[in-house]
């Protein structure tokens, strides 16, 4: 059998009292009687006070009323009927010998005790049989013929089984009313007791919830104790602070104390930002301007202005969540913060440092191009062939520094957000062939054919010309640079369709946009499968790209990506090495929704 | 050389017999500053004054009166944004004609400096092909009022 073992308490088992109905019921049932009924007639026996007319009927008497005695005395916690009734009948048996054996009246006073037991006996059986009893007990010696036949004797057993019976109904009804009461105060304690186990067992589940709770809410308390480095401030619905972890206080410069229940979430943003981010958004003032986006999609992560005790400013990356009770009621928000301040002071200087370096690598480049053009250009002293290729060399140089520099302007600019597009109807096939032209002296120096294959009526799609032109001329230039001679280099421009997960149909279907596709397949060297990940990482060159010192700083493709990118667009390759390279970009050909 | 146009020689700030257009060069880069000067002159027009900062280049704009002024963006003193808008400011000077110069060139701050009241905007490093054509166009271009 499985035990569940539970560590309560037991409720304490009702003891039995001195008393105690049951107790006194039993014993007035059955040994008590006995026990006297035994100890009367051996005393009225022993002190002779009643002769003995008949020695064997008394000693059989008493070993009958003996034997019922200890029988009562064994069994006095039986509730059995029948032994219950068992032993007052044996008792009448030995009175009704002993009357016999004496033939004394006096003999008749034992019968009290059987005749108490029967009628307090439950039910109306022990009533007949007390009556029948007493007729018989009365009967014996006149039918033994101990006693002469007297002329009293209907008399006799008339009025002693009426008396037995009117005495026997007061008692047997008394006995009722009786055990009907300790029945009724038994189920009132056995309902007790099942109460307070109820009750019991009711407090030990409180016990373990609260302690469980208890425990959860220590650890939640440790666990935002210990950030010390990210601010987590609760507010309940109206901003009133609730929750201040030891980062807000480092943050921030204030303790706990004095902010929970005293201070709002607003009293820590920079006043003017609020206005302005409220006139920007419309979406009411207030905490609202600061809650509006978490409310509606579930959190919000953006930079705020904390102002701290001491009055400095700190650019905060705060993530904002609304916050629900136990039923699951919204209660408040959350405000999670990063102290970005150092951050973007050093993305500031990065940016401040780019925009610097590519001015002052332009002004000299500028006074060397310009210089080189009016000495190349001056049709008063015309250069002889062999000064014309040096400075057309230096030329080149120039431009491809020139070109460097742009590229990392403009990485800078992708990577601080502040790259913008000049939108406008652009030809693609237009495009392709404008980056075919500006790569096929190249090509044509290296060994390689260029393909172009693109629709004789063009294909617009909307997007900035220039970026466009860069993307595709980085791609082409690329294509040239890593294919060997006598390998070719394919433009393929066609109209497709793209769902929603990237895959390119070639006719329109449910769920599809149509865009643009542009392939530039090469014949060349190949990208390891291992490093095609990283190929549009910041300045990632492949292996094969440095194996066979194809020139180049790992830009190109990072710049290409990020205009196909904000076009809208994708931009995905298929490579094996040794075989060749095709780059596929995507353009969507409708304007964005 | 290239034959010099025939400009409109000062008429709209300055009334006075015709000549070559009269330009103020103002570069705080002494090697762009002559390259500037020899487009202009490559252009047809005269150099009277080169400015090596912001403000000798707008007092010199006010007291030469010139009829185009090529004005780097990034000058010490003050730029060429804030000259150019000084002078369209003022209406003796309100009539020169503007090139700005600037190594930056994102569409932004071209907009900023037409914005400014530039005629035109040239991003750096420009050819000097390129320069002559603009400052030959302006120097012949009528005066819009």
């Amino acid at each position: 059998m499985t035990v569940a073992v539970l560590d309560r308490a037991r409720p304490p088992r009702p003891r039995p009292r001195l008393l105690d109905v049951g107790t006194w019921r039993s014993a007035a049932g059955g040994a008590l009687p006995g026990a006297l009924v035994s100890s009367v007639a051996a005393a009225l026996l022993l002190a002779g006070v009643v002769p003995v007319v008949g020695r064997g009927a008394v000693h059989a008497g008493l070993a009958v009323l003996l034997a019922a005695t200890a029988v009562g005395w064994s069994a006095r916690r039986s509730t059995g009927a029948v032994r219950s009734l068992a032993v007052p009948v044996a008792q009448l048996v030995a009175v009704g010998l002993l009357y016999a054996g004496t033939a004394s009246p006096t003999m008749l006073l034992l019968l009290l005790g059987p005749l108490w037991a029967l009628a307090t006996h439950p039910g109306r059986r022990g009533l007949a049989v007390a009556v029948a009893g007493t007729t018989a007990v009365l009967a014996v010696p006149h039918l033994v013929g101990s006693l002469p036949a007297a002329a009293d004797l209907p008399g006799a057993l008339l009025l002693g089984p009426l008396a037995v019976a009117a005495g026997g109904i007061a008692v047997h009804g008394t006995t009722r009313r009786l055990a009907t009461q300790t029945d009724h105060i038994a189920r009132l304690q056995r309902e007790q007791a099942a109460l307070l186990e109820q009750v019991q067992s009711r407090a030990d589940e409180l016990d373990t919830a609260s302690r469980i709770l208890a425990a959860r809410a220590q650890t939640m308390t440790s666990v935002i104790d210990a950030v010390t480095e990210q601010s987590i401030i609760g507010t309940d619905r109206d901003g009133s602070i609730r929750v201040w972890n030891p980062g807000a206080e480092k943050m921030l410069g204030l303790l706990r104390p004095d902010v929970v229940r005293t201070r709002t979430i607003l009293d820590f943003h920079l006043a003017e930002e609020l206005t302005a981010a409220a006139a920007d958004s419309g979406c009411g003032t207030g905490l609202e301007t600061l809650v509006h986006v978490a409310r509606e999609q579930g959190s919000d992560v953006r930079d705020w202005t904390y102002v701290a005790a001491d009055g400095s400013h700190r650019t905060v990356s705060v993530a904002i969540t609304p916050r629900s009770d136990d039923r699951g009621v919204h209660a408040g928000w959350n405000f999670v913060g990063t102290d970005m301040t150092e951050a973007r002071a050093t993305e500031r200087m990065k940016d401040q440092f780019v925009s610097l370096i590519s001015h002052e690598l332009r002004t000299p480049l500028s006074s060397i191009l310009g210089y080189l053009e009016l000495v190349m250009d001056d049709e008063d002293q015309p250069l002889t062939d062999e000064q014309r290729s040096y400075l057309t060399t230096v030329e080149r140089n120039a431009q491809r520094l020139l070109r460097l520099v742009g590229d990392l302007l403009f990485t800078a600019q992708v990577e601080s957000g502040r790259f913008t597009l000049q939108p406008a109807d652009v030809d693609l096939a237009g495009v392709v062939r404008a980056a075919e032209e500006t790569a096929r002296v190249a090509a044509a120096t290296a060994g390689v054919q260029i393909v172009v294959d693109v629709p004789d009526e063009g294909l617009v799609v909307p997007g900035d010309a220039v970026r466009l032109g860069q993307a595709c001329d980085n791609l082409v230039s690329n294509a040239v640079k890593f294919t060997p001679a006598g390998g070719q280099v394919r433009l393929v421009l066609r109209s497709a369709w793209r769902t929603a997960d990237g895959e390119l149909a070639e006719q329109a279907l449910p769920g599809t946009v149509p865009v643009a596709l542009l392939s530039v397949a090469d014949t060349g060297m190949g990208i390891p499968a291992g490093e095609q990940g990283q190929l549009f990482t910041r300045f990632f060159r492949s292996s094969t790209a440095q194996r066979n010192a194809v020139p180049g700083v790992g830009l190109g493709l990072t710049i290409t990506k990020a205009i196909t990118t904000a076009h809208g667009g994708t931009l995905d390759l298929v490579s094996s090495e040794g075989a060749g390279t095709t780059f596929t970009m995507t353009l969507p050909v409708a304007p964005p929704a | 050389m290239d034959p010099a146009p025939h400009p409109a020689g000062g008429s709209s700030a300055r009334p006075g017999p015709p000549g070559p257009a009269r330009v103020l060069v103002a570069d705080d880069e002494d090697d762009i500053r002559e390259l500037v000067a020899l487009a202009v002159r490559k252009a047809g027009c005269q150099v009277v004054t080169t400015a090596p900062d912001g403000g000798t280049a707008l007092a010199a704009a006010r007291s030469q009166l010139p009829d185009l002024a090529v004005l780097d963006v990034s000058m010490p003193g003050m730029t060429g944004l804030e000259i150019c808008a000084a002078l369209r400011a003022d209406p003796a000077t309100a009539g020169v004609r503007i090139v700005l110069l600037s190594a930056g060139a994102s569409p932004d701050e071209v907009a900023r400096g037409l914005a400014a009241g530039a005629d035109a905007y040239l991003a750096k490093p420009f050819t000097v092909a390129g320069l002559v054509r603009q400052v030959r166009e302006l120097a012949v271009r009528e005066p819009a009022a």
